[in-house]
């Protein structure tokens, strides 16, 4: 026991003095958390809107006002078609409408009148959303005598406030990047040192050494998670939570000891850092990208689906948003417990094997 | 510049990376990337699974029903009798809507009075919540409007909507975002392998043979850069074939633009590495900091996920900092705008692109210490 934690105290001092790295993993759990929170918006936020009015006002003016803030900008007039086209091209504008000289007349006159709209879609989402936003503005417009009503409640995250889960997310991707490379290079680093043999060699238990390293990084990026859940999931983006704080913290730790597995594994395979840092790219981005954090499950591709089962990421994700936003009772969290646990414990064992070996 | 000694440095990288088999990675973990996220990455928000309770029974709540099962962005689950029943599933993330229409739906709408249709919706995942909400509202308006036209048997003012979907035709998502992705790609992959390049030697200590040789700094960073870039060089192509015969990408512009902008955007993320590499102490420090300066702000500038044009504020300023965003401009422009060179938009972004490059190869230069610090 003793050596066990002489060793973790060895690696925490050892992080502690390294203060280039100590400052990107505090910048990492915390600024970066709260750029991606602050900046990154999927919903339609600021659509550019740029119009050509021939009709001579009235009615698309009208309709123009329906076009507000935050998801559009205020509209810009255009004189010509070609100039309204050409600031689409330019990527300038988003959404041109275009009012003919008779829109106006043939709406009057009981007929259906035609709004045509120019949409880049080059961003595929926004160009979604907008489409059904324009769709439905022109649909409550139509007849005013309209008498169905959508009675819409969200649940879970009730101003849809996207800053919250961005944050998160980013949370969750920081967590398994530190976790593997930190671990990883832990490792390597004797490796490329040659001290790993000499460890290996010695009358210690390499058991309890190979423990102890991965540990002491289990620790960083612990402190890390609880820094920026404190700072900025709750200080800077005033995140609510409906469940239990102390479940979150046993999942990520359960978590972080899989990134150390992950980590171990990284090591066991690489020779040199720069191997580890190939290597732990092409495992994590798959990892963090098919763990449904950008894109749900069920719209993935199948073979996909089947392989994200293996992403311990995915359990941790819906766990964390389970915790946060759902409220799910801790009992009834287990499937996310279970799956951490489950690929978590795999990898580690795999990674403990492979590392304890001299050759 | 002695060509003869730059020569011989090239080469001696170029076996390096040769021998510690990295030359795998370099050209492995991009088409990874790119084939795992063209098809991971969907934006579109389809079948949406849904949960129905209608209390009403009648032949138009069930037309209603109907028009949702038909769509592709819902997936009906099952029509549900208890309203706790179907709030436990959306709670246990089994479902992702329920949708409740009212006892006297036919009644109400038949005379036109007032009927309110309740939804309910997961949005822990807000995008795709709001996006659900307002396809449901899509089908909800649509079919009623329908039907009590033909009802009530009157012309209604209606406006159509003739729209015209430009360089995105079918609004596919892998159009949208296979061509980001090798913006992505190209950030990241070179800049993860020179970041090292020369801290590795200042924590083996192998650096001194450079504080002691006749090498200058430029020829030092020349013969460090040149074998990465003619490497990943190969990727530019290797990623356009993925793009445009794997995923069926158009490609509408000229391939000369797409190659030159490729080559300096190439420099530029092999400078930002470089960079990096230059500041750093231990290869650890670069590992992390390459991550986190070229992953994130990567994805957040390319466009992919946000039009620059509507981000407002600090977020604007720095996405016009970051390369990405010129790059990846030329980018949608050769695979699906085809305006190429004529337009003013893309000669600057073009010239930006090259000056971005030199400038951080200079700079990188001018911060590199050929002594003992």
């Amino acid at each position: 026991m003793r050596v066990f934690w002489t060793v973790v105290a060895r690696e925490l001092v050892r992080f502690i003095r390294s203060w280039q790295l100590v400052l990107v993993v505090l910048y990492a759990f915390t600024m970066e958390v709260y750029i991606a929170g602050s900046g990154i918006e999927l919903k339609p936020r600021n659509v550019a809107i740029g119009y050509v009015d021939e009709s001579g006002g009235g009615l698309s003016q009208k309709l123009l006002h329906y076009f507000h803030e935050p998801e559009f900008l205020p509209p810009v007039a255009f004189h010509s078609q070609a100039a309204l086209s050409q600031a689409v091209f330019d990527k300038e504008i988003i959404l041109g409408l275009i009012f003919d000289e008779d829109f106006e007349r043939t709406f009057r006159k009981n007929k259906h009148a035609t709004l045509n709209v120019l949409l880049d879609a080059t961003a595929a989402s926004q160009a979604y959303t907008t489409l059904s936003y324009l769709s439905n503005i022109v649909l409550n417009f139509s007849d005013t005598a309209f008498s169905v009503e959508l009675v819409t409640h969200k649940l879970f995250n009730e101003n849809a406030n996207n800053a919250t889960f961005m944050a998160l997310t980013e949370l969750l991707s920081i967590t398994t990047m530190l976790s593997v490379i930190l671990t990883a290079v832990v490792f390597v680093k004797e490796k490329e040192d040659g001290t790993w043999d000499i460890m290996l060699l010695m009358p210690v238990d390499a058991k309890s050494i190979i423990l102890a390293k991965s540990f002491s990084q289990v620790i960083i990026v612990m402190i890390g998670i609880v820094i920026s859940v404190g700072f900025v999931v709750f200080g800077a983006f005033d995140t609510p939570i409906h469940g239990s704080f102390f479940a979150f913290l046993v999942l990520a730790f359960f978590y972080a000891f899989t990134g150390a597995g992950i980590g171990l594994f990284v090591a066991a395979v690489a020779k040199d850092v720069m191997q580890v840092a190939q290597l732990s790219v092409v495992i994590m981005l798959p990892l963090i990208f098919l763990s449904g954090a950008w894109t749900p499950i069920y719209a993935m591709h199948p073979w996909l689906q089947t392989l994200s089962l293996l992403s311990p990421l995915r359990y941790f994700i819906e766990g964390t948003e389970s915790i946060f936003f759902r409220g799910t009772p801790v009992l009834e969290l287990y499937p996310y417990f279970l799956g951490v646990f489950s690929v978590g414990s795999i990898l580690y064992v795999i990674g403990f094997r492979k590392i304890g070996h001299l050759f | 510049m002695k060509l003869s000694v730059v020569k011989a440095y090239v080469l001696k990288e170029l076996s390096e990376i040769v021998r510690s088999r990295l030359i795998i990675m370099v050209y492995l973990m991009p088409t990874m990337v790119l084939v795992l996220f063209g098809y991971g990455i969907r934006m579109e928000v389809t079948g949406a699974r849904t949960l129905i309770i209608d209390y009403d029974q009648s032949h138009y709540s069930r037309l209603l029903i109907e028009k949702f099962a038909h769509s592709k962005y819902f997936t009906v689950q099952k029509e549900l009798r208890l309203e706790s029943e179907a709030l436990d599933a959306i709670h246990r993330a089994q479902s992702d809507v329920v949708i409740i229409i009212p006892e006297s739906f036919e009644k109400r709408l038949l005379h036109g009075q007032k009927i309110q249709i309740g939804v309910f919706v997961d949005t822990a995942f807000p995008m795709r919540g709001s996006t659900i909400e307002s396809y449901v509202k899509g089908v909800v308006l649509n079919a009623a409007s329908a039907i009590q036209e033909r009802m009530l048997d009157r012309d209604a003012h209606t406006i159509a909507i003739n729209q015209r979907t430009l360089f995105n035709q079918a609004m596919r998502d892998e159009d949208a975002i296979v061509p980001g992705l090798i913006g992505l790609v190209l950030l990241i992959a070179p800049a993860i392998l020179a970041a090292l390049l020369i801290v590795k030697e200042k924590e083996k200590g192998t650096i001194f043979n450079f504080y002691a040789s006749a090498l200058s700094k430029a020829e030092f960073i020349a013969a460090k850069l040149i074998p990465v870039f003619f490497l990943h060089s190969i990727n530019i192509f290797i990623l356009f074939l993925w793009a445009t015969y794997w995923f069926d990408v158009p490609f509408r512009g000229s391939f000369w633009l797409y190659w030159i902008a490729s080559e300096l955007y190439l420099v530029i993320s092999l400078s930002i590495g470089m960079l990096i590499s230059i500041v750093t102490r231990t290869q650890i420090v670069a590992v992390v900091l390459t991550v986190i300066v070229t992953i994130i702000p990567g994805f957040l500038y390319s466009g992919i996920l946000m039009p620059i044009s509507s981000m407002v504020g600090f977020s604007r300023y720095e996405a016009h900092i970051f390369p990405v965003m010129y790059y990846n401009h030329i980018l949608y422009d050769v695979f699906l705008v085809g305006e190429g060179l004529a337009s003013a938009k893309t000669q600057l972004y073009l010239f930006i692109l090259a000056f971005y490059g030199l400038f951080l190869m200079g700079l990188g230069s001018l911060i590199l210490k050929k002594e003992l610090r």
